[in-house]
């Protein structure tokens, strides 16, 4: 019956062992991994850093559409479980904060918009979703439109 | 007439059955994909709290948790006696409730994983078929698609209690194949579920099932179920120390914005403080699962916690209903399984 059992003694060591180790490893690695890596895909240095430029436009029917052109990323459809830090994967379009589309493509019909003042954002995301990270953090661009009432 | 529910027993489980499955179900999970964009980008630039880097304050923390665990021990001693008159009770319950309770939470996720009813965050319902938890999308690996079928197959088995041991051993095999199909992201979640699928294969499908009316819920003769019990105990409380060190110590930040975003009360305490006890709390429940001491406290305390994180976070308790199932026979059965070394045991005639 007592086999898996530890007494009181074995069951304080093994957990002062555990925790006295993790004590002594874990700040060394938290010093230099601030970003949470389930969220976030750190690019390697040596790579080119993605840029983005974003143009917004209205076709004739009133709707509007975004256009991305970034350098040194590649749009891809495809999406994986675990992705490999490179510059490949899709984006996140923001309007005003909340999430409206993921773009596999650079080109994403946004349709009708509010009147007034807009903000449009757009994050690189990686192949498994993770935020892509540059040397100067999140790979973001903004753009602020204004939309006319509609006639 | 030992083995016969009575209303001590009933007392006993009801709050328990009632504070898991009857909690509210709410929307969302406390997992990354939760957070706005601006989160997100707060989150990039988040610094590393001084708590987390500092060994004289981890070390602190450990102190004062091993000091706490040695507080524990001395309070099960006096505690011991209330806990023997309560047991034969608890275990009484534990041979009606407790098959179905584990029949019924992981039937729940396996169906709602194989039909998309337990997405992710931020994806719809019903599209995106899964492997056990939200996060594992079947989509993502191509020609494994197949799963979402044999995962909605089990869960049917699993509630009407047919072939309930093999869909145990079932359960067990899924999670490896998990941990092959989505490497190292799956570490997280196969020992939580390899634990209830040898617990089910344990206890079979009891009274309430198709197996105990078709005679199919035997004793298996030279099974070493002690052995069984503890490695379930063992692997749960693996799940939990893993869990702790890979996304709570360190990556805080991500649990900080969490508990920001689902506005978790404080108590006056900071977000970082409350980010290292919940650390710790998980170390040690897990370690103490692991070396098989304060296993019906424990129990309770991770069914407190996840309950309480459910609540606070706005997320389903779908989500834990393995850990539900775990915690709940852990309580009612505690450390050692009901048994002798010749044939089976009273509370195995009983389960069958």
């Amino acid at each position: 019956m007592s086999r898996f059992n530890t007494s009181g003694i074995g069951s304080i060591a093994i957990l002062a062992a555990l925790m006295g180790s993790l004590a002594i490893g874990a700040p060394s690695y938290n010093a230099e991994h601030a970003p949470p890596r389930s969220v976030f895909l750190t690019l390697p240095a040596n790579l080119p850093e993605p840029e983005i430029e974003m143009t917004v436009s209205q076709d004739m029917s009133g709707r509007w559409q975004l256009r991305l052109d970034v350098s040194s990323f590649q749009f891809t459809t495809l999406c994986v479980s675990d992705a490999e830090a490179v510059p490949i994967g899709h984006a996140h379009v923001i309007l005003d904060g909340v999430k409206i589309a993921s773009a596999y493509h650079p080109i994403v019909d946004l349709g009708y918009l509010a009147p007034g003042q807009q903000r449009i954002a757009v994050i690189l995301r990686g192949q498994d979703h993770r935020a892509l990270l540059g040397k100067d953090g999140l790979l973001r661009q903004e753009i602020e439109i204004t939309v006319p009432k509609r006639a | 007439m030992l083995f016969r529910p009575d209303k001590k027993a009933i007392l006993t489980a009801a709050p328990i059955a009632f504070a898991t499955g009857l909690a509210p179900h709410i929307a969302a999970a406390h997992e990354a994909w939760l957070l706005t964009p601006d989160e997100i980008a707060t989150l990039a630039s988040a610094p590393m709290p001084a708590l987390f880097t500092s060994s004289v304050a981890l070390g602190l923390a450990a102190a004062i948790g091993c000091a706490g665990t040695v507080a524990a021990f001395h309070i099960e001693e006096h505690v011991r006696p209330y806990e023997k008159r309560l047991a034969p009770g608890l275990k009484n319950a534990a041979t009606y409730v407790g098959p179905v309770v584990m029949r019924v939470a992981l039937a729940t996720m396996l169906g709602l994983a194989g039909i998309g009813g337990l997405p992710r965050h931020g994806t719809a319902h019903w599209v995106e078929p899964t492997l056990l938890v939200p996060d594992m999308q079947l989509s993502l690996v191509p020609g494994w698609e197949w799963l979402a079928a044999c995962q909605l197959t089990m869960a049917v088995l699993l509630l009407a209690g047919l072939l309930t041991r093999v869909i145990g051993l079932g359960l067990v095999g899924l999670s490896c194949l998990g941990l092959v199909i989505f490497g190292p992201a799956f570490a997280a979640y196969a020992p939580h579920f390899i634990a209830p699928g040898l617990i089910i294969f344990l206890v079979g499908g009891g009274k309430l099932s198709l197996d105990h009316m078709l005679g199919l819920n035997r004793h298996i003769a030279g099974l070493d179920p002690q052995g069984l019990w503890r490695l379930a105990q063992i692997l749960v409380g693996v799940g939990f120390v893993y869990l702790a060190v890979t996304y709570k110590l360190t990556q805080p930040t991500l649990l900080i914005a969490i508990l920001q975003h689902g506005e978790m009360p404080t108590f006056g305490l900071s977000y970082p403080l409350i980010a290292l006890i919940m650390t710790g709390v998980e170390i040690i429940c897990g370690t103490l699962l692991i070396t098989g001491r304060l296993i019906r406290p424990v129990s309770l305390v991770i069914i407190g916690a996840i309950s309480f994180l459910a609540l606070t976070l706005g997320e389903t308790p779908l989500f834990h209903a393995n850990l539900y199932g775990c915690m709940i026979l852990f309580t009612l059965i505690g450390r050692t399984w009901p048994a002798t070394n010749e044939g089976p045991s009273a509370y195995e005639r009983a389960l069958v």
